[in-house]
C-alpha cells in the first residue's frame, strides 16, 4: 500500500501541474479544494457516494423519459419527474432537491477521476453498500443512456474540464462508432464509444496508465518510469566515462609512453560499479568487464605483443612517424609484459620467426611485408577484444566489418575501400582506420579474393587514385609510391585451415591463440566475482575454467548466469553439477576417440592415488574401490558419454573405435578386455539391427555406451596413435567387388556345371580346389610334342575352363609387362591375402591355355552350328533336286507355279523380242495389246492369283502358344 | 502293371524329322477338308532361316533344338492271328519310327505377300 500511495502521489504532482486551472475551477465549485482527485471519492463516505449513484440514476431515468439530452439538467421539471421515478423505484427519497449543482459539480470531479475504470467505480459500489439498490441493469443504462444530459451538466460547471466524460458508455456495443468493452468485477459489460479528443486522450491515456499500474502493477511501458529514468543517467555517467577513457588513451598513445598503473585507470573502475549495479541486468559481465586497456587483456602475452608490434610498423605510414630507433623500442613494446617476458625467459623457434618477421624491414613503399594479421583461435579466447584493444592502443579508429554477415564479394569491397581510404571526421578526432575483419573464415573464397586484390595492389598508376590522404605532410612524398593500402587489417578467425583462407594465409601475419592460462582467467573471474560480490573459491573457479576449456566468454557468461539465478556463492559441485557453461559446439571425431583412448591429465592426478584400479573390474562392477576414484569414474563415464553423443555420428565413432582398439597398448596379457571389447561389438550390431531392422527405436538408448566402456577398458595415459577408420568402407567395397565377380562366374557357367554349383557352394568348397585345378604342370614345350596323356589333360583342362566358363586374358601391368590375368578373377574371391600364393601358371602355359580355350570354344561354335544347321545343309542339295525332280506331278507349290508364270511371262515376251525386233512386228504387238486391254497385266495378275489362289489359309492367333494339352488313357495306349 | 513295349526297328536307320510348329491355324478354303492339300512353300533363306509360304502369308521362322527329343511311335495293335504267334502276350507294341531332334518355330505375325500394288495411289 504504501508505494501504492507514493505512487499516487507522484501521479498527482503531474497531475496537479496539468490541470491546475481545471482543479482550480473544482476548488471553487467544491468544497474540499486541492483534495486530489484520485483520493477524494475513494475514501468518501458509503453514504454520499451511493447518493451519488444514486441521483445518477435518478437523472438518467429522466433524460430517458425526457429525452431532451439539450435540456438543462437544473429545470425544475426535471427534477420532478426524477422524484416521481425515485418513489416508484426506491422508498428512500431524502435527498434535498437544492443541490442540484453541487451535484453536477461532484459529477463533474467524479467522472474527471473515475471515468476511465467506471465500471468498477459505478457497479460494485452500490450493490453493497446500499441494502436497497437499483438492480445493477438498470443503473448502468441510466448512466449510459443519458450521458449526453449529464454531460451537459457538467459542462455547465467546467467545460472541457472532463474530456473524457464525454464518452458515452453504453449497454451495447455501438453500431457505427469505435468502442472499446469493460467488463467489470461482476461479470457486466459495458461499451466504451471512441471518440478522438486530441488534447483529452493524450492526458488521460497517461493518466488511465498511471492510476492503472498504481492499483493492478499492469506494467504497460515494461520498466517502471524511475528505473527507465535511473538507466537514462547510468549511460550518460557511462558515457562520459568512456569518452574520458579515450581521452586517456590518445593522451597514453601520442606521448608514445608506456602507461602503468596510474590514477585515471584506477579511478574508471572504483566508479563503474555503482552504475553497473543497476544496469547488471541489461549488460552482459563479457561486455562489462572487457578489458579497455592492454595491460587488461587476458590472452597470451606474446601475442599480444606480436599483434601491437605489427600493428606500429604501420606507424611510418599511417602517422607518418618516423620509425622509432631500435633502443627506445624494446622498452616500449616489452615494458607491459616485462615479467611475463622475463618469466618465460628464451622463446621458440616459432616465435623467434615472428620475431624476426617483424624486426624485418619494411617493405619499399614503407609498408610492414604482411599487409594483414590473420588471428586465429578457438572462440572466446578474446581475440576480438585483443584487436580492438591493441587497435585502440595504437591510436586507430577501429572499424569492425563481420565477414558473415557481408558475404557478397561487393559488400566486401566497399566496407574494405570505406574503411581505408576513408577517414571519419566526426567524432573520432581525426583517427586514422584500423579494419578489423571478424569471422573471416565464413567469407567466400570471393570476398577474400577481393582482399586479396585490395592488399596485391601497388604500383603509381593505382597510387594517385587509391591513396588515402596522409594526415602528415611528409606522407606526401611517399603517397607516389605507396599501394594504396595504407591501412592496417586484423582478420580474425576460428579455423585457420578454412578452405577460404588459403590464399590469404601466406600473405598474413598469422598469430595462433594459445589457451588462456587457467591461472591468469581464474584470477580474473575473481575479480569479476568480488566486484559482483559473487563468493566463489578458486577451486570452484578453476573448475569452471576447465568445464568451459578456459574459454573466457563461457566463463563469465556462466558466471553471470548463476548469479541472475540467485546464487551468491559458488562450489565447485554447482560448477560440476550445473550444465551451464557447457558449449554446444560439436566435437571431431578425433577428439573424441581420442577421449576415449586416452585418460584426461587432470584425472591422470587423480588416478595418482589410486593407479592401482583396475579398470575392468570396475567395468564388471565387483571392483572395490575407493569412493573418490569411483566418483572420479562415474564423472569421466558421463563425460565420455557426452562427448560421445555430442559428435552424432555414433556408427563413425563404433568404427573408428573398432578400427583403432586392437592397436592401442593392452595391459591385459590374457585378451579379455579385448573380448569384452569384442563382446560389445557384438551387442551394438545387434542392438543396431534390431533397432533398425524391427523399427525398434528404444534400443537406441543403449549404444552410446559403448564407448565409455570402452575408455574403461582401454585407457591409458599414452596418447593413443588414431587413424580414420576405413576397414567398414574397404570390407564393403570388396565385398560389392567379390558378390559382382561371383555373379559373373555364375552365370557364364555351362548349365551342366551350374545345376550344381550355387553361389555359396561355389565360394565356399569348389573355387579353392578349382584353382588347384587348374594349374597342372604343363611341359613348356609345343602341344605337338605331348605325349597323349598330356594331351587329353590338356583338353581336360580346357573342357574345366570353358566349363567354368574361364579364360585367361592378357593384360598390361601399370610397369609394362603384359601378363595373363584368369578372368573372372576367381583368384580374389577364395584366397586369404596373407597367405602365401599359389606357384603360378608360367606365362607361357598361360599364353597357351588361353589359345586353346578360344580354339576349343570356337570348334565347339562350329560344332553347335553344324548340328543346328543340318538339316538344312543336308537337305538343301538333295530336297531342292527332289522337289524338282520328284514333284512336277504334285500339286506345285508357290514357288513352281511363280516359276511357271515368270516362265510364261517370259516366254510370252519372247517372241516380241525377237531377233529382229523390228518395228512391224512391234507395231502388231502394240495392236495386240491393244486389243487386249487387260492383258497387260496378266503377268502380275496370275502371279496374284497363283499366290492368293491356294487352297491352305493360314490364320495367326496372337497371344502365347501353350502347346495342346490332352489327356491320354493308359488304356488307350495298351 | 503296365507294360508298353517299345522297340525300334532297324538300329541307326531311324528316319530323323522334324517338328513344324505354328502359332494360329490352318483353314481350307474349301469345306473338303485339309487332307491331300498341299501347305505351302518350306525354304530356308542363306542365314539358314526358315521361310514358309502358306497362302498370301509368308512366315519367318527359327530353327530350336529341343532338348528332350520326341520318338515318332507308331502303335501297332496285334490282330487274332498274331496273337498266337507272339505267345499269349497281351500285346501292343509300338515301333519307334522317327526322331525329332528340332523343330521350327513360326510364332511371329506372318506378312502378307502383295503382288498387286498401284503404281499410284
Amino acid at each position: 500500500m504504501e508505494d501504492y500511495e507514493r505512487e499516487l502521489y507522484g501521479v498527482e504532482d503531474d497531475f496537479d501541474s496539468q490541470f491546475a486551472a481545471e482543479l482550480e475551477v473544482l476548488a471553487e465549485l467544491e468544497g474540499t479544494a486541492a483534495l486530489s482527485p484520485s483520493r477524494s471519492p475513494r475514501p468518501a463516505p458509503t453514504v454520499g457516494r451511493p447518493r451519488l449513484t444514486f441521483e445518477e440514476a435518478i437523472a438518467g431515468g429522466d433524460a430517458a423519459t425526457d429525452c431532451s439530452p439539450g435540456g438543462p439538467p437544473g429545470s425544475g421539471s426535471g427534477g420532478a419527474r426524477k422524484r416521481q421515478l425515485t418513489a416508484d423505484i426506491q422508498a428512500d427519497t431524502f435527498l434535498p432537491p437544492t443541490p442540484r449543482i453541487k451535484r453536477s459539480k461532484l459529477d463533474a470531479a467524479r467522472r474527471l477521476n473515475f471515468r476511465p475504470d467506471e465500471m468498477e467505480e459505478l457497479l460494485p459500489p452500490d450493490s453493497p453498500t446500499r441494502g436497497i439498490t437499483p438492480p445493477p441493469s438498470p443503473e448502468v443504462p441510466a448512466e449510459l443512456c443519458d450521458n449526453g444530459s449529464l454531460d451537459t451538466g457538467a459542462d455547465v460547471g467546467l467545460t472541457g474540464a472532463s474530456p473524457a466524460a464525454r464518452n458515452p458508455v453504453l449497454r451495447r456495443p455501438p453500431v457505427l462508432e469505435d468502442y472499446i468493452n469493460v467488463t467489470s468485477t461482476g461479470g457486466d459489460r459495458a461499451f466504451l464509444v471512441l471518440r478522438d479528443e486530441p488534447v483529452g486522450t493524450a492526458v488521460q491515456g497517461s493518466f488511465l496508465d498511471m492510476r492503472r499500474r498504481g492499483r493492478g502493477q499492469l506494467d504497460l511501458l515494461g520498466v517502471s518510469f524511475a528505473s527507465l529514468k535511473e538507466e537514462v543517467d547510468s549511460e550518460r555517467r557511462r558515457q562520459l566515462l568512456e569518452e574520458a577513457q579515450q581521452l586517456s588513451d590518445t593522451l597514453c598513445s601520442l606521448r608514445a609512453e608506456e602507461e602503468e598503473e596510474e590514477a585515471q585507470p584506477t579511478g574508471a573502475p572504483e566508479e563503474e560499479p555503482a552504475p553497473h549495479q543497476d544496469a547488471s541486468q541489461h549488460c552482459l559481465w563479457v561486455d562489462e568487464f572487457a578489458p579497455r586497456r592492454y595491460t587488461e587483456l587476458l590472452s597470451d602475452d606474446f601475442t599480444n605483443r606480436c599483434l601491437l608490434k605489427w600493428l606500429k610498423l604501420w606507424d611510418p605510414v599511417v602517422f607518418g612517424r618516423e620509425r622509432p630507433a631500435r633502443k627506445p623500442r624494446p622498452s616500449v613494446e616489452l615494458a607491459p609484459s616485462g615479467k611475463e617476458a622475463t618469466a618465460s625467459g628464451k622463446w621458440k623457434s616459432h616465435e623467434q620467426v615472428l620475431e624476426e618477421m617483424l624486426e624485418a624491414e619494411l617493405d619499399p613503399s614503407g609498408r610492414p611485408r604482411q599487409k594483414v594479421a590473420l588471428l586465429c583461435g578457438p572462440p572466446g579466447l578474446g581475440k576480438t577484444t585483443l584487436a580492438h584493444v591493441i587497435a585502440r592502443h595504437a591510436g586507430y579508429c577501429v572499424v569492425e566489418m563481420n565477414a558473415s554477415d557481408d558475404r557478397s564479394p561487393e559488400a566486401f569491397r566497399t566496407h574494405i575501400e570505406a574503411a581505408t581510404q576513408m577517414e571519419s571526421v566526426l567524432g573520432t578526432s581525426g583517427r586514422p582506420n584500423c579494419l578489423v575483419i571478424d569471422e573471416i573464415d565464413g567469407a567466400p573464397t570471393a570476398a577474400i579474393n577481393v582482399l586479396l586484390s585490395v592488399l596485391d595492389r601497388r604500383g603509381p598508376q593505382e597510387a594517385e587514385s587509391g591513396a588515402p590522404a596522409m594526415p602528415a605532410g611528409g606522407g606526401r612524398r611517399r603517397r607516389a609510391e605507396g599501394g594504396p593500402l595504407m591501412r592496417p587489417v586484423i582478420c580474425i578467425c576460428n579455423d585457420q585451415f578454412a578452405p577460404s583462407l588459403r590464399q590469404l594465409k601466406p600473405q598474413a601475419l598469422l598469430l595462433q591463440f594459445p589457451p588462456t592460462l587457467p591461472s591468469r582467467l581464474t584470477q580474473r573471474l575473481q575479480e569479476i566475482c568480488l566486484r559482483q560480490g559473487v563468493q566463489a573459491g578458486p577451486g570452484a573457479l578453476a573448475a569452471l575454467c576447465e568445464k568451459t576449456d578456459n574459454d573466457i566468454r563461457a566463463c563469465i557468461n556462466a558466471l553471470q548466469f548463476l548469479h541472475g539465478r540467485g546464487r551468491r556463492t559458488l562450489s565447485v559441485q554447482a560448477v560440476q553439477t550445473t550444465r551451464v557453461g557447457l558449449k554446444d559446439q560439436r566435437k571431431g571425431l578425433f577428439s573424441v576417440w581420442q577421449e576415449v583412448f586416452q585418460l584426461p591429465r587432470a584425472q591422470r592426478r587423480h588416478m595418482g592415488q589410486d593407479l592401482t584400479l583396475p579398470t575392468p573390474t570396475l567395468l564388471l562392477g565387483d571392483g572395490h574401490t575407493g569412493l573418490g576414484s569411483l566418483a572420479t569414474a562415474s564423472q569421466q563415464f558421463y563425460h565420455i558419454l557426452h562427448a560421445a553423443a555430442s559428435t552424432g555420428e555414433h556408427e563413425k565413432v563404433v568404427q573408428g573405435l573398432f578400427d583403432n582398439f586392437l592397436r592401442l597398448r593392452l595391459r591385459d596379457s590374457s585378451l579379455g578386455t579385448v573380448c569384452e571389447a569384442l563382446d560389445w561389438l557384438a551387442f551394438d550390431d545387434l542392438l543396431g539391427r534390431a533397432a533398425h531392422h524391427g523399427q525398434n527405436f528404444q534400443l537406441l538408448r543403449y549404444p552410446p555406451f559403448l564407448p565409455p566402456a570402452f575408455h574403461l577398458l582401454f585407457a591409458t595415459s599414452h596418447v593413443p596413435r588414431i587413424a580414420y577408420p576405413s576397414s567398414q568402407q574397404e570390407a564393403q567395397s570388396r565385398r560389392s567387388r567379390t558378390q559382382n565377380l561371383i555373379e559373373t562366374l555364375v552365370s557364364g557357367i555351362t548349365p551342366a556345371a551350374r545345376s550344381r554349383a550355387a553361389p555359396q557352394a561355389l565360394v565356399l568348397d569348389t573355387l579353392c580346389l578349382l584353382l588347384d585345378i587348374l594349374a597342372p604342370k604343363l611341359r613348356p614345350v609345343s602341344t605337338q610334342l605331348y605325349s597323349a596323356r598330356e594331351k587329353q589333360q590338356l583338353a581336360s583342362l580346357v573342357g574345366t575352363m570353358l566349363a567354368y566358363s574361364l579364360t585367361y586374358r592378357q593384360a598390361r601391368t601399370p610397369d609394362g609387362q603384359y601378363v595373363y590375368r584368369l578372368e573372372p578373377n576367381v583368384e580374389e574371391v577364395c584366397r586369404f591375402p596373407e597367405l602365401p600364393a599359389r606357384k603360378p601358371l608360367t606365362y607361357q602355359a598361360k599364353q597357351l591355355l588361353a589359345r586353346e580355350i578360344e580354339l576349343e570354344k570356337m570348334r565347339r561354335a562350329e560344332a553347335a552350328a553344324r548340328a543346328g544347321h543340318s538339316p538344312q545343309v543336308d537337305k538343301g542339295p538333295p530336297g531342292g533336286t527332289g522337289e524338282k525332280g520328284v514333284q512336277p506331278p504334285a500339286p506345285c507349290s508357290h514357288k513352281q507355279r511363280l516359276e511357271c508364270v515368270l516362265k510364261s511371262t517370259a516366254l510370252e515376251e519372247q517372241p516380241e523380242r525377237d531377233f529382229f525386233g523390228r518395228v512391224v512386228i512391234r507395231r502388231a504387238a502394240a495392236v495386240s495389246s491393244a486389243n487386249t486391254a487387260p492383258e497387260p497385266d496378266s503377268a502380275e495378275r496370275r502371279m496374284g492369283t497363283a499366290v492368293g489362289r491356294s487352297d491352305v489359309w493360314f490364320r495367326f492367333k496372337e497371344g502365347v502358344s501353350n502347346a495342346v494339352r490332352r489327356s491320354v488313357y493308359v488304356r488307350d495306349l495298351l | 502293371m503296365v507294360q508298353i513295349v517299345v522297340s525300334s526297328a532297324g538300329a541307326g536307320g531311324l528316319a530323323e524329322w522334324v517338328l513344324m510348329e505354328l502359332q494360329g491355324e490352318i483353314e481350307a478354303r474349301y469345306s473338303t477338308g485339309l487332307a491331300g492339300n498341299l501347305l505351302g512353300d518350306l525354304h530356308y533363306t542363306t542365314e539358314g532361316i526358315p521361310v514358309l509360304i502358306v497362302g498370301h502369308h509368308i512366315l519367318y521362322g527359327k530353327i530350336i533344338h529341343l532338348e528332350k527329343p520326341f520318338a515318332v511311335l507308331v502303335k501297332h495293335t496285334p490282330g487274332e492271328q498274331d496273337c498266337d504267334e507272339l505267345g499269349g502276350e497281351s500285346g501292343t507294341r509300338y515301333l519307334v519310327t522317327a526322331l525329332i531332334k528340332n523343330k521350327i518355330l513360326f510364332k511371329t505375325r506372318p506378312k502378307p505377300i502383295i503382288t498387286n500394288v498401284p503404281k499410284k495411289v
